[in-house]
C-alpha cells in the first residue's frame, strides 16, 4: 500500500466517511509499520480534539443585538447599535444549542460511551467529581417542586381521565445526614385524596403511598381506604439501602461517581438560581427517578432515553430534570409494551423547582412522622438497636475522608441472619458505613457485592473486594467478615477498608467469589481476548473465569453498566429469540437480540457477546469497536 | 445537530420574533464557532454572526424545507464569512501568505500551534476543515453548505490534512516530496 492511499484513507475513517478499495486490516498493518504514515495518523487526531474540545461558555449571545435590530427586543439595559460596538457579554450559554446538539449526539449513541464522534464539553469536564465533593457542604435543602407525567397509557388503570397526563406538587425537605422528607400531591386532586408521604427520621421511617385496588378472589369491591397504604418502620439502620431514603433527589452522588464527561448544556437560571445542565441517560439517573416516586409508581421510562439534567451550580442540588422519549427500533417496540404514547423526542418526565433554600434552618417538625395520628396498615422493626456499649462493635476506619464525623452506630439482630455491628460516619450529605459481623455462615461475600467484584490490593490489610459500582469494599478476614460502604468516591472506600485494623484474605475456594479473576490472569489464560480499555464513564472490570469462558463485567454511573463474555468456541449457538437481527460487528457479521440486549460475533475463533439491559445497541457497537486485545 | 420544528421556523418566517430568537439560539453557537475559526478573529465572528443573523431573518421566507435548516444557515454564515474577508480584502492575502514561522518555544501539536496551522491554509481548504473538524458535519454535509460536489469536499480535507501535518513537521519539501 501507498503512503499517500493510506494517508488518504486515514482521513476518511477518522471522518466516519466509507472506505472503499483499502483492505481495513491491510491499513492498520501499514500503518503500524510506516512512522510517518502513523504519524499523519496522530498528528490528524491532535487536530481534531484540539478543535473539539472548546469551552461552551466563551461563546458570544447575538440574539439581543440580533433582536434590538429587528426593532422590537425590549431590554432594561440601552441598546447599543449593532456597528462594531458588541453588546455585553451576557455569558448565557446557549442552551438550546447546546442542548440541541447533545440530545443529536445521543442519536448516535456513541456520544454516551465516551468514545464517539461528538464534542465533548470540557464546561461539564468536572461536574462529577463536583457532584461527589459538594455533597459534604450540603446541610440542608428545602425544595418545592412541580413533576409531570406525559404519555400515559389512555386509560392508567385507576380510571381517572388523564388526557395521557400527571401533574404534581412536591415538595422535598433534607436535613444531613439522613433525614427527609418527601410528599407528593396530585395537582387538582380532591382534598380528601392523601398526598403521597414519605418521612424518614433516624432509626425510623414512615410511609404513605397510593396502592391499586387488587382483585381479591371473593371479593368484588375494594375496602374502604384501600387506596392508600401506610407502612411504619423502626430499627431502621444508618443509611439503610433498603429504605426509600432517595438522597439522591438532594444530590444525584450515585448518578456521577463513576460518570464520565457528560455533555454540557451551559448554564441558565432556575428558581433564582445559576444552575448548570448535562444531558445523561435515564439509566444513569435511575436511583434519582426511582427516588422520585416516594414510593409510587410513576410511568416507566426506557433505560435509554436522554435526560437532561440542570444542577445548582454551588451545591450541585438537581433543579430541573426532562426525560424525554428517545428514538430508535427498540425504543419503539418498548413503548408499544407499555402502551404509552409518546413520539421520540417527546418530555415524556419533567422535574422542576420553583422554590429552593439550601443550608437554612429546617423546623424540627418537618420530619415528625404522622405514624402517631394515622395507623399503619403495616409495621416493622429493621432490628437496628443504638450502641448501649454492651453489644459488638464494627471495626473503625482510622483513615477517614476529612471532615467526616462519628454517626448513628449499634447492632442488628432479631432479623433471622448473623448479628451485625453497624457503625457510620458522615459529612454533610456524603457517608460511610462499616459493618461487620463474627458469625458469617460463607458460601459468598457478606455485604451484599453482588457476583461481580473485583480484588482489591490494600497493601498491609491483604486483599479486599470491590463491587463493580465501586460503592462497597468487603474483607473476609479470620473470624470476621466486613463491608466498608459509601457515598465517596471508590478510592475513599478502599481507603477507609485498609484502616480498619483487619486484614483480608482471599475468599474460600468454594465460594462464589472464587472464580474472580485478575484481567492480566484472564488475558494469560484466554489467547486473544479483548477488553474496553480507556472508556470514559465506566469502572475496571469485574474478571470472572470459567472453563474456557471469560466474562469482563463493567459498571458505570447509575444502572448503566455491560458485560462482555467470551468463550473458547468457533462458532454462536443458535438464536434464542425470533428477534435477533443480523448486525455488522467490528468488520464481522453478527447478531443483536433487542430482548436480551445483546450483541454476539465470533472473531478470532471465540465468541463474543456484549449484553446489557442499559445501553443502546448504538452504545455496544461502539463499544465493541473500541474493544482492544487484553 | 437538530433541526428545529417546522413550526417554528414557519412562525419566525412570519414574523413571530421569538420564534426567531430560538432559531438564534438554538444555531449561534455553531456559526460562532465556524466564523471564529474561518475569520480567525473571535470578535470579528461575533459581528458577522449577528450579520448571519439578519440574513437568515430575511431570507426565512425563502426557505423550502428541502434541505436541512442547519445546512442553509451554514451556508448564509459561510457566505457572510467570505464576504466580510472580501470587503477587508483579508482574502488574498491570507491566502497567499506565507506560513508563519513555527514557534520554536511551544511543543508542538498544543492548541495554540495548531490554531496557527489552521490560520495558516487558505481560505477553501480551512473552511473545510473548520465544517468537518469543529462542527462535525459529514462530506455530504460540507459539500451542500459549500456548494461543491462530495469528492472535492474529501480531496480537500486530505489536502488540508497533509499540509496541516507538514506545518507540524515543520518540513515541507521532504514531506510533500513523498505525498
Amino acid at each position: 500500500m501507498r503512503c499517500d492511499e493510506a494517508r488518504l484513507a486515514l482521513s476518511l475513517r477518522l471522518d466516519g466517511e466509507p472506505v472503499y478499495d483499502v483492505d481495513p486490516a491491510a491499513l492498520d498493518e501499514h500503518v503500524a509499520a510506516c512512522a510517518e504514515c502513523s504519524g499523519f495518523q496522530r498528528h490528524a487526531e491532535r487536530v481534531r480534539a484540539a478543535l473539539r474540545f472548546e469551552p461552551v461558555d466563551v461563546t458570544p449571545d447575538v440574539a439581543p443585538a440580533v433582536l434590538a435590530e429587528l426593532g422590537s427586543f425590549k431590554e432594561e439595559a440601552p441598546i447599543r447599535s449593532l456597528s462594531l460596538q458588541r453588546p455585553a457579554r451576557t455569558r448565557r450559554p446557549l442552551v438550546a444549542a447546546a442542548a440541541v446538539a447533545a440530545v443529536a449526539g445521543m442519536a448516535a449513541g456513541a456520544a454516551f460511551v465516551g468514545i464517539g464522534s461528538e464534542p465533548r464539553s470540557p464546561a461539564a469536564a468536572d461536574l462529577p467529581e463536583r457532584i461527589v465533593a459538594a455533597q459534604s457542604d450540603i446541610g440542608s435543602v428545602d425544595a418545592r417542586f412541580v413533576l409531570v407525567e406525559r404519555g400515559l397509557p389512555g386509560d392508567s388503570g385507576n380510571g381517572d381521565d388523564n388526557d395521557g397526563e400527571r401533574r404534581y406538587d412536591g415538595r422535598l425537605v433534607y436535613e444531613a445526614p439522613e433525614s427527609l422528607a418527601l410528599t407528593l400531591a396530585r395537582t387538582g386532586a380532591p382534598a380528601s385524596d392523601p398526598p403521597l408521604q414519605l418521612v424518614v427520621d433516624g432509626d425510623g421511617w414512615w410511609q404513605s403511598t397510593a396502592r391499586q385496588c387488587a382483585p381479591v378472589p371473593g371479593q368484588s369491591t375494594c375496602p374502604d381506604g384501600a387506596r392508600r397504604w401506610v407502612r411504619s418502620v423502626t430499627g431502621r439502620e444508618p443509611f439503610s439501602e433498603t429504605s426509600p431514603v432517595p438522597l439522591e433527589l438532594v444530590s444525584p452522588v450515585d448518578s456521577f461517581t463513576l460518570a464520565g464527561t457528560p455533555a454540557s448544556l451551559g448554564t441558565r437560571t432556575i428558581a433564582g438560581r445559576d444552575a448548570t445542565g448535562v444531558v445523561v441517560t435515564a439509566a444513569q439517573m435511575a436511583s434519582f427517578l426511582a427516588g422520585l416516586s416516594a414510593g409510587d409508581d410513576l410511568r416507566a421510562v426506557h433505560p435509554g432515553d436522554p435526560v437532561e439534567l440542570w444542577l445548582d451550580q454551588e451545591h450541585l442540588v438537581p433543579l430541573e430534570a426532562i426525560v424525554r422519549a428517545g428514538d430508535g427500533p427498540d425504543r419503539a417496540r418498548w413503548a408499544s409494551a407499555q402502551a404509552t404514547t409518546e413520539e421520540p423526542g417527546d418530555t415524556i418526565l419533567a422535574f422542576k423547582v420553583h422554590m429552593l433554600a439550601i443550608n437554612a434552618p429546617v423546623p424540627d417538625d418537618d420530619f415528625v412522622s404522622p405514624a402517631t395520628s394515622v395507623a399503619p396498615n403495616e409495621t416493622v422493626d429493621a432490628g437496628f438497636r443504638p450502641a448501649d456499649g454492651a453489644g459488638s462493635e464494627a471495626p473503625t476506619p482510622t483513615d477517614l475522608p476529612a471532615g467526616f464525623r462519628p454517626y448513628r452506630s449499634g447492632t442488628i439482630s432479631g432479623t433471622g441472619g448473623p448479628e451485625i455491628a453497624v457503625g457510620s460516619w458522615t459529612d454533610g450529605r456524603a457517608w460511610l458505613t462499616v459493618r461487620s459481623t463474627d458469625d458469617w455462615p460463607g458460601d459468598r461475600l457478606f455485604g451484599g457485592l453482588g457476583t461481580n467484584v473485583r480484588a482489591v490490593d490494600l497493601g498491609a490489610a491483604g486483599v479486599g473486594y470491590m463491587s463493580d459500582d465501586g460503592q462497597k469494599v468487603a474483607l473476609h478476614a479470620d473470624g470476621l467478615d466486613v463491608v466498608v460502604s459509601g457515598s465517596v468516591p471508590a478510592d475513599e472506600l478502599r481507603t477507609a477498608a485498609a484502616s480498619l485494623g483487619v486484614t483480608g484474605r482471599p475468599v474460600p475456594p468454594t465460594w462464589d467469589e472464587a472464580a474472580t479473576a485478575t484481567l492480566a490472569e484472564a488475558a494469560a489464560a484466554t489467547d486473544g481476548l479483548l477488553v474496553a480499555q480507556g472508556l470514559d464513564g465506566f469502572g475496571p472490570p469485574a474478571v470472572r473465569t470459567a472453563g474456557g469462558t471469560v466474562s469482563l463485567v463493567y459498571a458505570g454511573p447509575g444502572d448503566r453498566g455491560f458485560t462482555l463474555v467470551q468463550s473458547d468456541a468457533p462458532r454462536l449457538t443458535p438464536p434464542a429469540d425470533g428477534d435477533a437481527v443480523g448486525v455488522d460487528v467490528r468488520g464481522v457479521p453478527g447478531r443483536y437480540s433487542a430482548e436480551r440486549g445483546q450483541l454476539e460475533w465470533v472473531e478470532g475463533g471465540t465468541a463474543r457477546s456484549l449484553s446489557s439491559p442499559t445501553v443502546s445497541l448504538d452504545e455496544l457497537l461502539a463499544i465493541a469497536a473500541a474493544l482492544e486485545p487484553a | 445537530m437538530e433541526e428545529p420544528e417546522p413550526a417554528t421556523i414557519r412562525a419566525a418566517a412570519a414574523g413571530d420574533l421569538a420564534g426567531f430568537e430560538q432559531l438564534v439560539r438554538a444555531y449561534q453557537q455553531h456559526v460562532w464557532r465556524f466564523l471564529r475559526r474561518l475569520l480567525g478573529d473571535a470578535s470579528l465572528a461575533e459581528d458577522v454572526t449577528q450579520e448571519t443573523f439578519l440574513r437568515v431573518y430575511r431570507r426565512l421566507p425563502t426557505f423550502t424545507f428541502e434541505a436541512k435548516f442547519s445546512t442553509w444557515v451554514f451556508q448564509i454564515a459561510r457566505n457572510a464569512g467570505i464576504d466580510e474577508l472580501r470587503s477587508r480584502q483579508r482574502r488574498a492575502r491570507l491566502a497567499s501568505v506565507a506560513p508563519p514561522p513555527r514557534p520554536s518555544a511551544a511543543p508542538p501539536d498544543t492548541r495554540v500551534e495548531i490554531e496557527a496551522a489552521l490560520a495558516s491554509l487558505p481560505v477553501e481548504l480551512r473552511e473545510i476543515v473548520v465544517l468537518v473538524e469543529v462542527l462535525g458535519l459529514r462530506y455530504h454535509e460540507a459539500a451542500t453548505v459549500l456548494g461543491v460536489p462530495e469528492g472535492t469536499v474529501k480531496s480537500r480535507m486530505f489536502n488540508a490534512r497533509s499540509r496541516l501535518h507538514r506545518w507540524s513537521t515543520a518540513d515541507d519539501g521532504r514531506a510533500s516530496g513523498e505525498v
